[in-house]
C-alpha cells in the first residue's frame, strides 16, 4: 500500500499520495492556482513565480508547483497576501509584453488575458518604454515565433529536452534581454511541433496553419479520437458551428498519448471541410448519365442493382480500416450475414510500413481501427490479416463493388491512383468523404459519409484499447451518413421491396 | 517572415583553430564529470587564442567536439566574458560600479572614448576599445581597469594616458 | 562575549610574509597541521568542531557552516563534492582575492578537511575568470599540493583521497549564488536551482555538495588546529571568530582588515584606516556589499561589525564589504549604478527579478534623462517590495533592499533631482 499524506487546502482536508505537490493536489480538487510555467507533462521549473500560496507557519509565500504536501500542512491559495502576489506576478509579466491582442491568435485562450480577468484587474504602473525583441520568426513548418510575447516560462525548452529529446530550443542572453529561440537559422524539424503552440501560454509560439484564420471564441471543441494512425490519440476537434467548418485539432490528455499528439494528426480536420468533401450522392441512369441525387435516391439505385444480382458471387466489399467497430459490425452483419457475400477485401495502402514507429506516438499503420476491422472480419467468419487486396478486387469477377474508402485521403498516398483503378471496374459504389470521387468523371455511384467527429463509435488502437467517439458535430454535408445508417437504409429498402 | 533569429554576424572571417587549441579543447571533454562542463573552458580557450568567438566556432564545437550548439550558444550569450565580435587589439574593461564611480571612473571612461573617437574621425582603427564592466572586486584600488589581461589600479584622468601609451600610441595620426 | 578588539590573523596569516604563497612557506609556518589533526579525528567530530566553533558562512549569507556540513547524508556512498566559491563579485568585496594572494594553500587545506568531514573525494575551486593572476596562483598551489602528497589518492598515507580542480567562471555575478555556481560548473548558464532540494542533499549533478565561500574554508584549518573553544574567544557570542572586512572609499588606507567580529566600525574607519581623506566627509555607508541596505553617517555611531548589530540597524554584515560613500557622491548616481548592476546581472529565470530589475533600471534611465516623475520614488519602493521574497534566489532581494533603503533615506535628494530635471 503506498503512503498518503493529508493536508488542508483552503480549509478542506485533502489526502494525496506522498510526493504529490500542492499544485497537483489542487488540480485534482479543482482548486485553481494561477500558473504559467508548470505543466503536468513536464518537469517543474518554478520560474514564473505566479502560483504562490500561503503555508501556515512559514514566513514567505511558497510556489505550489515545487511544494510537496506533508501531513498537517495548512495551505491557503486565497489570502490577501497570496492575491497581492498574484497581481504583482501579472504586473511583472505584462510590463514588457507587447499589446498585440488585436493581431494575436492567442487572444481568447491566452493565459495573460484570462488571468488578468480572474486574478488581476489592477491598474498598471508601467509607463516606461518596453523592451523590444524579434517578432514573426519562422522556426518550423508550423511555427511562428514572437520572442517579444514570450514570457520565458521555459515550457517549450523543457518540451524539447524531455519529450522530443532534441534540445532544439534555448533561452539565450540574460536578464530582461533573455530571448527564446532555436539555434539561429535553424528550424524545428520533428513531427511534434504544434505541441509547442499548445503549451505556450501566450502567443509566442503560434501555429502557421491556424494563423489569422479564426478567432477562437467562435469555435466549439468536442472530444474525439485521432483517425490518423493506430495509436489513437485523444483529441479535441475544433469547429465553427455557424459555418459547419473545422479549424484544428488539439491533444486531450489520454491513456494512449499522454498530453501530446503528433503533427500528422493536426491535419485531421482539413478533409472534413466542405470544399474538399463529397457533397451530394451520385447515381448513373440507364443511359450512363451521372446525376446528383439525395441519399434516398442513392439507396434506391443501389438497392435495385443488388437485388438484380446474386450477392454471394456478384457483390464485393472493399473496406478500409478507418471506420468504427460498430460500423464494421453493421456492415458485415448485413452483407455477409444477411446477403451471404463472400468477396470481402481490405483496402490498405501499398506503401505502408506497418511496423514503423517514431518512438513517441506516430505509427506506420495509418488507420485508426485496423484492430477493429480484423476482429470484425474474424467474427464474420472471414479470413483476417493485413492484406492489401486491390488486385484481388479487380480479378474477383464481382459485378458490383462497394468501396468503403479510407476517410482521410492524405493518409493513403495512393488514394487517387486506387480511385482511378476502381472506376475502371463495371460498377463501383463509393461510400466516402472524398470530393475527388465526384471530380472523377467515371464515378457511377457515390454516397457521402460522415467524418470521425460527426458520428458515435469506437476505434480500437494498436494495443487493443478502445477510443470512443461520442460527441458528434453536425455533419456539414446534409446527406452524409455513417455506415450503420447506410446499412439501416439498405435494409429498410430491401424490406419494403419484399426481400428477407 | 524573418528567417534568422538573433544571429550575430561578424564581418570578420573566423580564424581557424590551431592544433594546440584543438588539443586543449579535447582535454576539456574528459576532464570534468560531464562533457557539457567543457563548454565554458572551451569558449575561454577559443577566446584566449583567437580573441573572440565566432558562430563558425560554435559550429565546430558542435560538429567536431560533440558539444550541443544550442547549449554552447546559451553559454556564449549568457556570460559577459565571451566576445562575439572581434575586439580591438587592446580591450579595456573599466569598472563603473559604486566605488570606482565615486572615484571618477566615468570621467576616465569618457576620456578613453574621446581618444577612440579621434582615431575614428581620422578613419583609423583605434588600438583601444572600452566597455564599462561591473565590480572587478579590487575596490581598495579604485578606479580599476583591465587592459586585456593586465589589471591597473588607481586609474585617473591624470594617469590614464600614460598607462595607455605603454600599449599603443595615442597619436591618432600614426 | 569574546574579545572584539584584539586582532588575530587567521585567514590572512601569511599577509606580508616573503614568498607567502609558496608551499614551503606555508608548511614551515604550520600549514597543513590542521589537516593532519583532522585525520586523527572522526569525520563526524570534525563537523562537530566546526559547529561548536560557531563559524558562519563568510560569503554573505552567514549560515552556520558546521550545520550546513551536517546536512550531507552520512550514509551516501558518493560521489560528494566540496566547492570553494571563489566567484567574488559582490560590489565592494575584495577579500577572497586577498586570501588567494596571501595564502592559497589555506584554501586547499580547508577544502581537504571539509572533504574529509563530509566524505567527499573531489573539490572544485570556482574563481571569476578575470582574476587571471589569482587563478595562476591557485593552479600552482594545487600542483604543489599534489607533488607534496596533500592531494591525491592516498593523502599522507591515510588512504583518504581528495582531488581538486579549478574551474573559471565567465562574468556572471549570479554564479556567486551557490546553485548558480553549480549550474555553471555543469556547463550551463549560471541559473540558480530550485530549493528544495538543497545542495547538501542534491547539488552538483544531483549529488550531495557543500558550497562554501573562500574565506569560510580558509578559516577551517585554524579552527581544527586550535579548537572550537579558542575560536569562540574571539568575536561575539553569536558571531564568533574573525572576519575579513573590505574597506573602500576615500579613507586614507582602504584595504582588507582581518578583525574580530564585533569590532567597532568607527575604530576601523578612523584609526585603522586613518579616517577620511582631507576635504571629504562620510555621507553614507554600505556595510555589507551593494546588496546591503544603506546606512546614513549617523547610523554608524556606536555600530559594531557583527551580524546581529548590523541587522538590528536594518542592514546586513553580508560579505563584510564596507563602502564609505562620501559627500562628493550623488545618491541619484549611486541608485542608478546600483539598479543598473542588478539589471545587468539578473539571470532572467524568474519573472519578478527579470522584469523588476529591468523596470527599476528603466525608471532610473528616465530620471537621468530628465523624464523623472514625482511618484517614481514611491513606485520604485513598491516594485522593490514586491520583488522580495518571491524568487528562486536572493538576487531579486539584493536589488530590492538597497533600492528601498536609498529611496527612503535619501529620497529628498533624489526627489529634488527629479524636480529639477537636471542631469547629476
Amino acid at each position: 500500500m503506498s503512503e498518503t499524506v493529508t493536508f488542508k487546502l483552503n480549509g478542506k482536508d485533502v489526502t494525496v499520495p506522498k510526493g504529490t505537490t500542492v499544485m497537483e493536489a489542487a488540480r485534482r480538487e479543482n482548486v485553481e492556482i494561477p500558473h504559467f510555467c508548470w505543466h503536468p507533462g513536464l518537469s517543474v521549473a518554478g520560474v514564473c513565480r505566479f502560483c504562490m500560496v500561503k503555508v501556515e507557519g512559514r514566513p514567505k509565500l511558497e510556489i505550489a508547483c515545487n511544494l510537496q504536501a506533508t501531513n498537517g500542512m495548512d495551505v491557503k491559495t486565497d489570502t490577501e497576501e497570496a492575491k497581492s502576489a498574484h497581481k504583482w506576478a501579472l504586473e511583472f509579466h505584462l510590463i514588457n509584453h507587447p499589446l498585440d491582442c488585436p493581431i494575436c491568435d492567442q487572444a481568447g485562450e491566452c493565459g495573460l488575458q484570462d488571468y488578468y480577468m480572474s486574478v488581476g484587474k489592477y491598474q498598471s504602473q508601467m509607463t516606461r518604454p518596453k523592451v523590444l525583441k524579434p517578432k514573426m520568426l519562422d522556426v518550423g513548418r508550423d511555427l511562428v515565433l514572437d520572442t517579444e510575447r514570450c514570457i520565458l516560462c521555459s515550457r517549450c525548452v523543457r518540451f524539447e529536452e524531455e519529450v522530443t529529446k532534441t534540445g532544439a530550443l534555448g533561452i539565450f542572453d540574460r536578464g530582461d534581454r533573455a530571448i527564446i529561440g532555436t539555434y539561429p537559422g535553424e528550424k524545428i524539424d520533428h513531427n511534434y511541433q504544434t505541441n509547442l503552440v499548445d503549451i505556450c501560454p501566450v502567443g509566442a509560439f503560434t501555429s502557421r496553419d491556424f494563423r489569422f484564420k479564426q478567432r477562437v471564441w467562435f469555435l466549439k471543441d468536442k472530444p474525439a479520437v485521432c483517425p490518423g494512425c493506430s495509436t489513437g490519440c485523444s483529441v479535441d476537434v475544433y469547429g465553427k458551428p455557424e459555418t459547419r467548418s473545422y479549424f484544428r485539432l488539439k491533444p486531450r490528455k489520454g491513456e494512449a498519448n499522454g498530453h501530446w499528439m503528433c503533427d500528422k494528426g493536426r491535419h485531421m480536420y482539413s478533409h472534413l471541410n466542405q470544399d474538399v468533401r463529397l457533397r451530394t450522392a451520385l447515381t448513373t441512369d440507364a443511359q450512363g448519365r451521372r446525376k446528383d441525387t439525395n441519399f434516398a435516391g442513392a439507396i434506391e439505385d443501389l438497392g435495385k442493382r443488388i437485388a438484380a444480382v446474386n450477392p454471394a458471387t456478384d457483390v464485393a466489399l472493399l473496406v478500409s480500416a478507418q471506420h468504427t467497430s460498430e460500423e464494421y459490425k453493421s456492415l458485415f452483419d448485413f452483407f455477409v450475414g444477411e446477403l451471404g457475400i463472400k468477396k470481402v477485401f481490405q483496402w490498405r495502402e501499398p506503401t505502408e510500413k506497418i511496423d514503423a514507429f517514431d518512438g513517441l506516438l506516430y505509427r506506420g499503420d495509418h488507420n485508426a481501427n485496423t484492430s477493429g476491422l480484423l476482429s470484425a472480419l474474424k467474427e464474420a467468419g472471414l479470413a483476417a490479416g493485413l492484406k492489401n487486396e486491390f488486385d484481388a478486387v479487380a480479378s474477383s469477377g464481382a459485378k458490383i463493388v462497394i468501396a468503403v474508402t479510407p476517410e482521410v485521403p492524405s493518409t493513403f498516398p495512393s488514394f487517387e491512383q486506387q480511385l482511378n483503378r476502381l472506376t475502371e471496374l463495371d460498377f463501383v459504389s463509393f461510400w466516402t468523404l472524398a470530393g475527388s470521387v465526384a471530380d472523377n468523371k467515371k464515378t457511377k455511384h457515390a454516397i457521402p459519409m460522415k467524418g470521425f467527429p460527426e458520428k458515435k463509435g469506437t476505434f480500437i488502437n494498436h494495443e487493443g484499447k478502445a477510443g470512443k467517439l461520442d460527441s458528434p458535430f453536425p455533419c456539414p454535408v446534409a446527406d452524409g451518413r455513417d455506415l450503420t445508417e447506410i446499412i439501416a437504409a439498405l435494409k429498410q429498402w430491401r424490406h419494403s421491396h419484399g426481400s428477407r | 517572415m524573418s528567417e534568422h533569429n538573433h544571429k550575430l554576424n561578424s564581418n570578420e572571417p573566423a580564424p581557424a583553430f590551431t592544433p594546440a587549441l584543438r588539443k586543449q579543447i579535447e582535454s576539456f571533454l574528459t576532464r570534468y564529470e560531464t562533457k557539457r562542463s567543457a563548454i565554458l573552458p572551451a569558449l575561454h580557450a577559443i577566446q584566449d587564442e583567437l580573441g573572440w568567438i565566432a558562430d563558425e566556432h560554435v559550429e565546430i564545437l558542435d560538429k567536431e567536439f560533440g558539444l550541443h550548439r544550442v547549449q554552447v550558444r546559451e553559454a556564449l550569450t549568457f556570460y559577459s566574458a565571451y566576445r562575439q565580435k572581434k575586439p580591438r587589439p587592446y580591450h579595456i574593461q573599466f569598472c563603473n560600479n559604486i566605488v570606482c564611480c565615486m572615484l571618477g571612473a566615468n570621467e576616465v571612461i569618457d576620456k578613453i572614448k574621446g581618444h577612440i573617437k579621434k582615431f575614428e574621425e581620422k578613419g583609423k582603427e583605434s588600438p583601444f576599445g572600452v566597455e564599462g564592466v561591473p565590480c572587478m572586486c579590487v575596490c581598495d584600488g579604485a578606479p580599476a581597469m583591465l587592459v586585456n589581461k593586465d589589471r591597473h589600479l588607481k586609474v585617473t584622468k591624470e594617469n590614464i594616458d600614460s598607462i595607455l601609451e605603454k600599449y599603443a600610441s595615442l597619436k591618432s595620426g600614426v | 562575549m569574546g574579545d572584539t578588539l584584539t586582532k588575530v590573523k587567521i585567514t590572512t596569516a601569511f599577509e606580508g610574509k616573503p614568498n607567502a604563497r609558496a608551499l614551503k612557506t606555508y608548511v614551515d609556518n604550520g600549514g597543513y597541521a590542521g589537516l593532519k589533526k583532522a585525520f586523527t579525528m572522526q569525520p563526524g567530530q570534525v563537523i562537530d568542531e566546526v559547529k561548536a566553533a560557531g563559524l558562519r558562512g563568510r560569503g554573505g549569507a552567514g549560515f552556520p557552516t558546521g550545520m550546513k556540513w551536517s546536512f550531507v547524508p552520512k550514509d551516501d556512498k558518493g560521489p560528494k563534492y566540496i566547492i570553494c566559491n571563489n566567484d567574488e563579485s559582490e560590489p565592494g568585496t575584495f577579500k577572497d582575492r586577498y586570501i588567494t594572494e596571501c595564502n592559497p594553500h589555506m584554501i586547499l587545506e580547508g577544502m581537504i578537511i571539509a572533504g574529509f568531514a563530509i566524505g567527499a573525494n573531489k573539490g572544485y575551486i570556482y574563481t571569476r575568470y578575470d582574476f587571471f593572476e589569482e587563478i595562476k596562483w591557485l593552479e600552482t598551489a594545487i600542483r604543489e599540493a599534489y607533488d607534496a602528497g596533500f592531494l591525491g589518492d592516498n593523502i599522507l598515507g591515510t588512504g583518504f583521497k581528495f582531488h581538486i580542480d579549478h574551474y573559471a567562471g565567465a562574468g556572471a555575478y549570479i554564479c556567486g549564488e551557490e546553485t548558480g555556481l553549480l549550474s555553471s560548473l555543469e556547463g550551463k548558464k549560471g541559473q540558480p536551482k530550485l530549493k528544495p532540494p538543497f545542495p547538501a542533499i542534491s547539488g552538483y549533478l544531483h549529488r550531495p555538495t557543500i558550497v562554501n565561500n573562500t574565506e569560510t574554508l580558509a578559516a577551517v584549518p585554524w579552527i581544527i588546529n586550535h579548537g572550537a573553544a579558542a575560536h569562540k574567544t574571539m568575536g561575539t557570542e553569536k558571531s564568533p571568530g574573525t572576519k575579513l572586512f573590505c574597506l573602500s572609499g576615500r579613507v586614507k588606507r582602504p584595504g582588507v582588515y582581518e578583525l574580530p567580529l564585533g569590532y567597532p566600525i568607527e575604530k576601523l574607519i578612523n584609526e585603522d584606516a586613518g579616517g577620511m581623506l582631507p576635504g571629504y566627509n562620510i555621507k553614507a555607508c554600505i556595510p555589507g556589499g551593494s546588496s546591503a541596505p544603506i546606512l546614513t553617517a549617523e547610523e554608524l555611531k556606536g555600530l559594531t561589525l557583527d551580524y546581529e548589530a548590523i541587522a538590528a540597524k536594518g542592514s546586513m554584515l553580508g560579505s563584510g564589504a564596507i563602502m564609505i560613500i562620501d559627500d562628493s557622491m550623488s545618491m541619484v548616481e549611486l541608485l542608478k549604478v546600483t539598479v543598473d548592476f542588478y539589471h545587468h546581472e539578473s539571470c532572467g529565470q524568474c519573472t519578478p527579478c527579470r522584469e523588476g530589475t529591468g523596470w527599476l533600471a528603466n525608471i532610473m534611465t528616465g530620471i537621468m534623462a530628465g523624464q523623472g516623475k514625482k511618484d517614481d520614488l514611491q513606485r520604485m519602493f513598491e516594485i522593490s517590495r514586491n520583488m522580495e521574497g518571491k524568487t528562486i534566489c536572493a538576487l531579486s532581494d539584493a536589488a530590492a533592499m538597497p533600492t528601498k533603503s536609498i529611496v527612503t533615506k535619501f529620497g529628498a535628494e533624489i526627489a529634488d533631482f527629479i524636480e529639477r530635471g537636471k542631469r547629476a
